[in-house]
């Protein structure tokens, strides 16, 4: 009986070591932070080859700056600028005090978009909202929709109200400067009203592996077309866009770009084309990286930006805009009146 | 599969040879209702690097009853769970939950020792269907843990007296041997998923990439016809696939009622020459 027992312990200590498979783990002090940080991207983050970054020595540049003492702010500040060296609007390291963010992907840009003279010079404050769209007809008989975040929802009611409304125009302006993202399902269901069929919308793919080139066979997907009896948009488009259209607006210029009658005006986009992903460091700081990257329909890469159509790169001009002439805007409506 | 078929040649063959004797034979069924409280260890590494760690609460019923071909030799169990964890980061800035169904059921011999002891060995599969959940992420909040595995297990239990009262004491280990289990790759997004990339999702489970252990120790207290169960309940999962890493492991304190209870039709009352089998 006690050899019974014995056994039955025996079998039940032995199952509760949890040595099955390893984990790596990091101590919570400046060195150990810094390394889970710079071991997370290392694995993870998918732009490294696309970018020409050579972690392992960026890696070796900053931990030269990490010491035993050093406060939380420093640490911080650190990890930071290490972070810079991505060159990526989708790194951030977030912290109880304060959250790291590479600017310069459209602080060195002009920025291209003065909402006010719109609101003002165009509308005379006398434009209509729903859902997260604004939207009414300027007086060349263009319609106007402007669209400040894709993690706004859109209804589908919300649409067909806004496109009915806009029906007798001539054309159609979407004004997604300083658009910098949300939910890509609010893509699809944009770009489902400017489609009659089937639309292969780009290809995504995912890290597959720790390696800085584990990457997935690029998957295709599709955007179908609105559900019979939504209302429909065939009449010429043109999309403005400057450097802070950024991440689900950059996604929704990759697709508009391909569909005839669709034209991009205005500058390049900001990119942001890598699907981010989350993870945290001991202390409790929160990252966020790039993590699968999404390729346009041909399978190109849009990290960097998407230029506009050829001979529709335009930048507002500084005389304009102290004039109330939006010329990013004032170029779209000459556009659509050819 | 020539492991199934010959289990199944085993069943026939035993139920062949037996069914006279069963049919002068009475088969209770026991019945637990159980609550389980304790400490649950969360790591994923598809959701983070760090290991979460808190509480669990589950709920589970088990039935148990001698097989009608052999039941002085066989006795089958059928074993419904739901779960809950809830669990921190070190720095209990962020949490995690952990839901879980597990429906398993599993057929054992049994062998009646001296002094009322009984030992039994056998198989079971189990179908378990779950998540995991990091709150604070955003593209990557959830972890899917579904499996169904093929399973084999035992248990020990001495029947005996505590202060006068009856009471069987038993120790249950289950162990996965094989199967299937779903699991994303590396850094694959469900969104990727929901847009239909369904490939290499699901994994053959096999003791390198899928160890798994459920330990189950209870004292069944006789009082009447109702029985006290109190136990302790530990569960062990680790996994490792796509280069993904899981390891959940909970300890729990049980308790619930157990009863036995004959199932007969209208004014089929058992001849008293019946024998009384019972799964414990």
């Amino acid at each position: 009986m006690k050899k019974l027992i014995a056994i039955a312990l025996l079998t039940l200590v032995a199952a509760t070591i949890p040595a099955c498979h390893k984990i790596e783990e990091f101590d919570n002090d400046p060195k150990g932070n810094f390394m889970a940080l710079w071991s997370i991207l290392d694995t993870h983050y998918c732009f490294f080859s696309e970018k020409n970054v050579d972690w392992n020595a960026i890696g070796e540049k900053y931990y030269r700056r990490v010491y035993p003492d050093m406060t939380q702010r420093e640490l911080f500040e650190v990890c930071g600028d290490m972070l810079d060296e991505l060159r990526d609007g989708h790194t951030n390291l977030s912290s109880g005090f304060d959250v790291s963010y590479y600017r310069k992907w459209w602080s060195d840009y002009p920025q291209n978009f003065n909402l006010r003279i719109i609101q003002e010079n165009y509308f005379n404050f006398n434009y209509m909202s729903a859902s997260g769209l604004t939207y009414g007809i300027l007086e060349q008989n263009i319609g106007y929709i402007r669209y400040a975040s894709f993690a706004q929802p859109i209804g589908e009611g919300n649409l067909d109200n806004v496109l009915s409304y806009l029906a007798s125009c001539n054309g159609l302006i979407i004004d997604i400067r300083d658009n910098g993202g949300g939910d890509l399902t609010n893509v699809e269901k944009l770009v489902a009203r400017f489609i009659t069929r089937r639309t292969l919308m780009g290809y995504i793919s995912h890290k597959n592996g720790p390696g800085h080139d584990d990457f997935s066979e690029p998957y295709e997907y599709y955007v179908e077309p609105a559900q019979q009896g939504r209302v429909m948009w065939g009449k010429p488009v043109v999309v403005l866009t400057n450097r802070s259209t950024f991440s689900a607006a950059n996604n929704f210029v990759s697709v508009m770009q391909y569909i005839p009658g669709v034209k991009i005006a205005g500058a390049r986009t900001g990119g942001g084309s890598g699907m981010p992903f989350n993870s945290e460091l001991p202390n409790g700081w929160g990252i966020r990286f790039s993590g699968s990257p999404v390729l346009d329909a041909k399978g190109l890469s849009t990290e960097n930006g998407i230029a506009p159509s050829p001979g529709c790169e335009v930048d507002m001009d500084p005389a304009d805009e102290a004039r109330g002439i939006d010329t990013i805007l004032e170029f779209a409506i000459k556009e659509l009146q050819k | 599969m020539k492991l199934l078929h010959a289990i199944t040649a085993l069943l026939l063959l035993s139920a062949t040879a037996f069914t006279a004797r069963a049919e002068e034979t009475v088969r209770p069924v026991t019945s637990t209702y159980t609550l389980e409280a304790g400490s649950a260890h969360l790591h994923d590494t598809y959701l983070t690097p760090l290991g979460y760690d808190g509480m669990t609460t589950a709920f589970t019923y088990q039935r148990a009853q001698a097989m009608k071909f052999n039941p002085r030799h066989w006795v089958m169990q059928l074993r419904l769970s739901v779960g809950m964890d809830h669990a921190e980061n070190p720095a209990r800035n962020a949490t995690m939950w952990g839901t879980g169904l597990t429906a398993g059921w599993n057929m054992t011999r049994r062998w009646r020792l001296p002094h009322d002891i009984t030992v039994a060995a056998g198989g079971g599969t189990a179908l378990n269907l779950g998540a995991l959940y990091l709150t604070r992420n955003q593209n990557n909040p959830v972890s899917a843990k579904c499996s169904w595995t093929l399973d084999a297990t035992g248990y020990i239990s001495w029947n005996t007296r505590l202060l006068n009262i009856p009471v069987t004491l038993r120790y249950q280990p289950t162990l996965p041997l094989t199967g299937i289990f779903f699991s994303q790759e590396y850094d694959e997004l469900y969104y990727e998923i929901y847009l239909g990339n369904r490939r290499n999702l699901v994994h053959p489970a096999w003791a390198g990439n899928y160890f798994a252990m459920d330990n189950a120790v209870s004292a069944d207290l006789k009082f009447g016809s109702t029985w006290l169960r109190v136990g302790y309940h530990n569960t062990l999962l680790s996994t490792k696939v796509s280069a993904i890493t899981t390891r959940m492991i909970s300890h729990s304190f049980v308790i619930g009622i157990s009863g036995e209870w004959l199932s007969l039709r209208r004014g089929a009352i058992p001849p008293q020459s019946s024998t009384i089998i019972s799964a414990y």
